[in-house]
């Protein structure tokens, strides 16, 4: 059974060398006759990809290459320009540091405010909610503002409840290497957790060794094309070996 | 379709969509002293403003001059905030639009929605007024939710429509500022709409706040405020602006991301 399935996926960023910031720049631009100048960026070129339930996809490349555009296609931020998406059950993104928190409302509030930005009903949030704050070790700060917490305390808090609440696709954009050693180590716990019961996991880093530890294939890109998919040995190999010269 | 779509999301991320209002009134006041109190001083300070400068010249033209100027004040409120903060309902907010999916259209929504909770809270200071002025309650009283469903759905039109552009062209939220000022001095919150000169009448004729102000009077109050033509201009200003803002938000909901 597939969860997602990708077909001749293209996604373009207009790059504009001068965008004209307000009106009145754009209307004398438009009488001067001066066009703004502007090129074409392929962010992904014609990707396909089919991803079966319940595998955990490694996505690597140098920067730009396009890994995080196509997290945002499956994920449904963006509508590509071309091509198909179709994805089977729901997911939730571990999204970066701060972006789903207030710092002015309190762990509890935020705990509801983060789950609801991932869909989830005040149902779900209240059934997860004593074993989110469980996981994240955060039962004394609860009723304090976010402002004053650590950055490795939010992180705790965005992994627990981007988790807790059972999702059946896990995207996970480089933000495992957060929160101390002891943390590390509860939440690559809790995604092997995840790839037994079947949930679909996509993983993007650059390191090589979560990669390998944890993704059953891998997709190499380059430049928004993709360059290599098969096992986490022998991509990552072909990876290095370009990356070092 | 899609827009069926749209809809449902909102649906589903009503969860999200209570948070996003509860917090704005939270964060509102969360660190002024008097807190939740200033819901109802605001617009309270500011008709007796109005009063102390304007009840000489119109006090003899307007019965019930106070509560003539608040109830014109918390209804253009409603309006005006909602409408003003929503301009950047999606600026702020791009980080959250660049990593999460969501139905973005909830932003500018929330915006108005807190609005609306606000105006709640300030028809609290509202009959304060009333009962101190001594003012006869209108039998139509219970007309008052038509009159407000009206300017809501009137608001989140332009709301719609503003934060819409304003992603494209920052200007919009400056020449929106200016746009406001000279909106009020025509929407007759402190002044009889008789004072206005026959040339300029067009504009007020035009102006869909100043229907929905009056007719808010009319059903609030006893007063000799015609009722019909603010009924009809006032519905279909207000789904004129909602179509538009739909309108607007459809083209151009899948390029916003790239513009942010």
């Amino acid at each position: 059974m597939n969860s997602i399935e990708l077909q001749n996926i293209s996604v373009s960023y207009r790059l504009v060398r001068e965008r004209p910031h307000s009106f009145q720049e754009f209307v004398i631009n438009y009488i001067k006759g001066k066009r703004t100048e502007t090129w074409t960026l392929w962010a992904l070129w014609d990707i396909s990809l089919t991803i079966t339930k319940g595998e955990s996809l490694g996505i690597i490349g140098s920067n730009g290459a396009g890994k995080s555009t196509l997290l945002k296609v499956i994920s449904g931020v963006l509508k590509p320009m071309e091509g198909r998406v179709r994805v089977e059950g729901t997911i939730a993104s571990l999204i970066e540091l701060g972006a789903g928190f207030d710092p002015e409302l309190t762990g509890r509030e935020n705990i509801y405010l983060h789950a609801a930005i991932l869909g989830f009903s005040k149902k779900e949030i209240d059934a997860a909610y004593q074993s989110i704050i469980e996981f994240s070790e955060l039962q004394d700060f609860i009723g304090t503002p976010l402002k004053n917490y650590s950055s490795g305390m939010v992180a705790r808090l965005g992994f627990s409840i981007a988790t807790e609440v059972h999702p059946q696709i896990l995207i996970i954009d480089e933000v495992l290497a957060v929160g101390d050693a002891h943390f590390n180590k509860k939440s690559k716990e809790r995604i092997e957790q995840f790839r037994e019961k079947g949930v679909t996991i996509l993983f993007v880093s650059h390191n090589m060794e979560d990669i390998s530890y944890l993704c059953d294939r891998v997709v190499w890109l380059t430049n928004g094309k993709i360059q290599a998919i098969g096992t986490p040995e022998k991509v990552i190999a072909d990876y290095l070996s370009v990356s070092a010269t | 379709m899609s827009d069926l779509l749209e809809f449902r999301e909102l649906y589903k991320y009503r969860e999200l969509l209570r948070n996003l209002v509860s917090r704005d009134i939270k964060k509102r006041y969360k660190r002024s002293v008097l807190g939740f109190l200033w819901v109802m001083l605001d617009p309270l300070l500011i008709m007796l403003i109005f009063y102390i400068v304007f009840s000489g010249f119109f006090k003899s033209t307007i019965q019930n001059y106070a509560t003539y100027v608040i109830s014109g004040l918390i209804m253009w409120q409603l309006f005006s905030q909602g409408t003003q903060v929503s301009a950047l309902a999606f600026m702020t907010n791009r980080n959250l639009i660049n990593k999460v999916h969501l139905p973005i259209s909830i932003f500018p929504l929330s915006v108005v929605i807190s609005s609306l909770a606000h105006f709640i809270f300030s028809l609290v200071p509202l009959f304060a007024i009333i009962f101190f002025s001594g003012t006869t309650l209108s039998y139509d009283l219970i007309f008052l939710p038509f009159v407000v469903i009206l300017i809501f759905i009137f608001s989140l039109g332009i709301s719609l429509t503003i934060s819409t552009l304003a992603v494209f062209f920052h200007d919009i939220i400056y020449i929106y500022d200016v746009l406001l000022l000279a909106w009020m001095y025509l929407s007759a919150i402190f002044y009889p709409i008789s004072i206005v000169p026959e040339k300029f009448s067009y504009f007020v004729f035009f102006n869909p706040v100043y229907h929905y102000i009056s007719l808010f009077r009319a059903f609030l109050y006893d007063t000799s405020i015609p009722k019909t033509e603010h009924v009809l201009l006032g519905s279909l200003f207000a789904f004129l602006s909602l179509a538009v803002g739909l309108l607007i938000y459809r083209k151009f909901r899948h390029k916003i991301i790239f513009y942010l």
